[in-house]
């Protein structure tokens, strides 16, 4: 069994948000802020996923480092160079509507090689190899509108890989999913995260998902959100969800997130005179 | 590996089977037999209501008719031309509204004022203006049109799916080439409910200017036959113009559902 946990290499980090801060300004409440400020170093390589309490901010983070939504204040850069919008460097899968529903699945995932001037044929080549490794064959003419929920998912996540980015931004991939669904899609996002070795930031607000995925959670703090905490997932890989659970640090690692996650719902209840 | 089945259609009761047939037949049977036995029984004047079946053997006149074709040909024409002048207009400009606040800002009070105009009281301006020619008659029939198609483009336009932008982008997309190859298909499922709407709007101004202005076209052909007295023919070329519609409908419909195999719902 391999044993590599977290890597403490001494490379330059992939991903860096320095004082990020966003806010908006809404007509009855003035100026709200979402994100107060949040650092954060994501190695080259590393799995990393965002907790925090549901409206902290965390989507929009991901956002902001996908260069989709502008930060208020701070700065976000990808190996090294600020980020000012979306770039073919950092592919991003949505919980859900994010597929055209005008095109194929084929069409789909080979959308991004177009832009990029891909030969035809070797667009398909590459298309039918990636639906492979998520498990889809066969459905190459089916429309999103005749996928369920998880096929969805996995047309989305190929069509990403396709561009082969660097990072993968993930917003809640299988937070829409039932719970079959999203385990399978968990050990095959693991599979081939194994293989590739991109630098994933990943949100989610499942506990369990986060610390069987990942090297490292951030916990977000409620509204307006700052890092709360770091925790270090130091669980051999690869990993499957039996031997996890069965782990001595799991126990204490879900109880340690949960517990700063329970805590922001008591702030906000004392905060609004419950 | 667990597959997952797509969803599929699922079989119903025989009686939920049939009643979508069976109810419009039965509603539709009670008008047409109303039709039919008022005039018959005295309840209203045969003149003025001349009951379904003559009017039916009446429409088979029509068509022998060797003056209604060429008249059905030049409303067809107009209607066509104006139609598609309007989607032309209509769409790229509902489309940049939805998308740009300065747009939207400089067209909206302008359609705001317009809509509730009667497009037809537009008719003896336009008269007034380019004559009692074609040219009028085709620009009552923009008019007509370019409202709704403009509205339903901005709503598809306006409600896009930011995420649906936002993954082309990152897949490579331009702002600029994003807008036809995501926002114009994006929006497609509701410009072309409201084109739908719209083809039966156009064909009420349509008829409403030949009516007026008179000189050839289908309502120019039934405004003679009123004149001279023909109540019958004007009965029956009423159920041809109806019919035309009915039918115009039925094949957008069906050739939508055709040639965007993947929309969702109705069009």
């Amino acid at each position: 069994m391999s044993t590599d946990t977290v890597r403490t290499t001494e490379t330059a980090p992939k991903v860096v948000a320095e004082g990020v801060r966003k806010t908006f300004t809404t007509r009855r409440r003035g100026e709200v802020v979402a994100i107060e400020s949040i650092d954060l170093a994501v190695q080259p390589g590393e799995f990393v996923s965002i907790v925090g309490p549901s409206g902290c901010g965390k989507s929009t983070f991901l956002y902001i480092v996908g260069g989709f939504e502008k930060a208020s204040g701070g700065v976000v850069t990808c190996d090294g160079d600020p980020i000012t919008g979306p770039g073919a460097n950092r592919g991003i899968v949505f919980q859900e509507f994010a597929l055209f529903p005008w095109k194929n699945v084929l069409s789909n995932v080979t959308y991004g090689l177009a832009r990029q001037g891909v030969p035809r044929a070797e667009r398909l080549e590459r298309a039918r190899e990636l639906l492979q490794t998520v498990n889809l064959g066969g459905i190459e003419k089916l429309y999103p509108k005749e996928l369920s929920g998880g096929m969805k998912q996995r047309v989305a996540i190929a069509r990403t890989l396709a561009m082969d980015p660097d990072v993968l931004l993930m917003d809640e991939p299988f937070g829409a999913l039932d719970a079959q669904t999203r385990a399978v899609l968990q050990i095959e996002l693991m599979e081939i995260w194994q293989r590739n070795r991109k630098t994933v930031l990943f949100v989610t607000h499942s506990v369990e998902e986060a610390l069987y995925l990942s090297d490292r959670v951030i916990v977000l703090s409620d509204r307006p959100s700052r890092v709360k905490a770091v925790i270090d997932v130091p669980i051999p890989r690869p990993r499957d969800r039996e031997r996890l659970l069965a782990h001595p640090l799991y126990p204490e690692l879900h109880a340690k997130i949960w517990h700063l996650l329970q805590n922001e719902d008591v702030d906000e209840d004392a905060l609004s005179g419950r | 590996m667990v597959a997952e089945a797509p969803p599929g259609p699922r079989r119903r009761p025989l009686e939920l089977e049939l009643a979508p047939i069976l109810l419009p037949m039965l509603s539709i049977g009670a008008v047409l037999a109303l039709w039919e036995l008022a005039p018959r029984l005295g309840w209203v004047s045969a003149t003025s209501v001349p009951p379904g079946s003559e009017v039916l053997v009446e429409v088979g006149a029509v068509f022998r008719d060797p003056t209604f074709f060429p008249n059905l040909g030049s409303s067809a024409g107009r209607w066509a031309t104006g139609f598609a002048i309007a989607l032309a207009i209509g769409i790229p400009i509902g489309i940049v509204m939805g998308r740009s606040k300065v747009a939207f800002q400089m067209f909206d009070p302008i359609l705001t004022m317009t809509y509730p105009v009667p497009k037809a009281a537009l008719i003896l301006i336009f008269v007034l203006w380019w004559g009692a020619g074609d040219l009028s008659r085709i620009m009552i029939i923009i008019m007509g049109s370019l409202i709704p198609i403009i509205i339903s483009s901005y709503h598809g336009a306006a409600g896009l799916e930011p995420r649906l932008l936002w993954s082309a982008r990152a897949l490579g997309t331009g702002r600029a080439a994003s807008m036809l190859r995501v926002v114009l298909p994006g929006s497609l499922p509701q410009i072309l409910s409201g084109v739908r709407l719209t083809i039966a709007i156009s064909i009420f101004t349509l008829l409403a200017s030949e009516l007026l202005i008179r000189q050839d076209g289908i309502g120019a052909y039934m405004f003679t036959n009123l004149d001279n007295g023909q109540f019958l023919r004007v009965w029956a070329v009423s159920v041809v113009i109806a019919s035309i519609g009915f039918l115009l409908d039925l094949l957008y419909v069906l050739g939508v559902r055709r040639v965007l195999p993947w929309l969702e719902g109705d069009v």
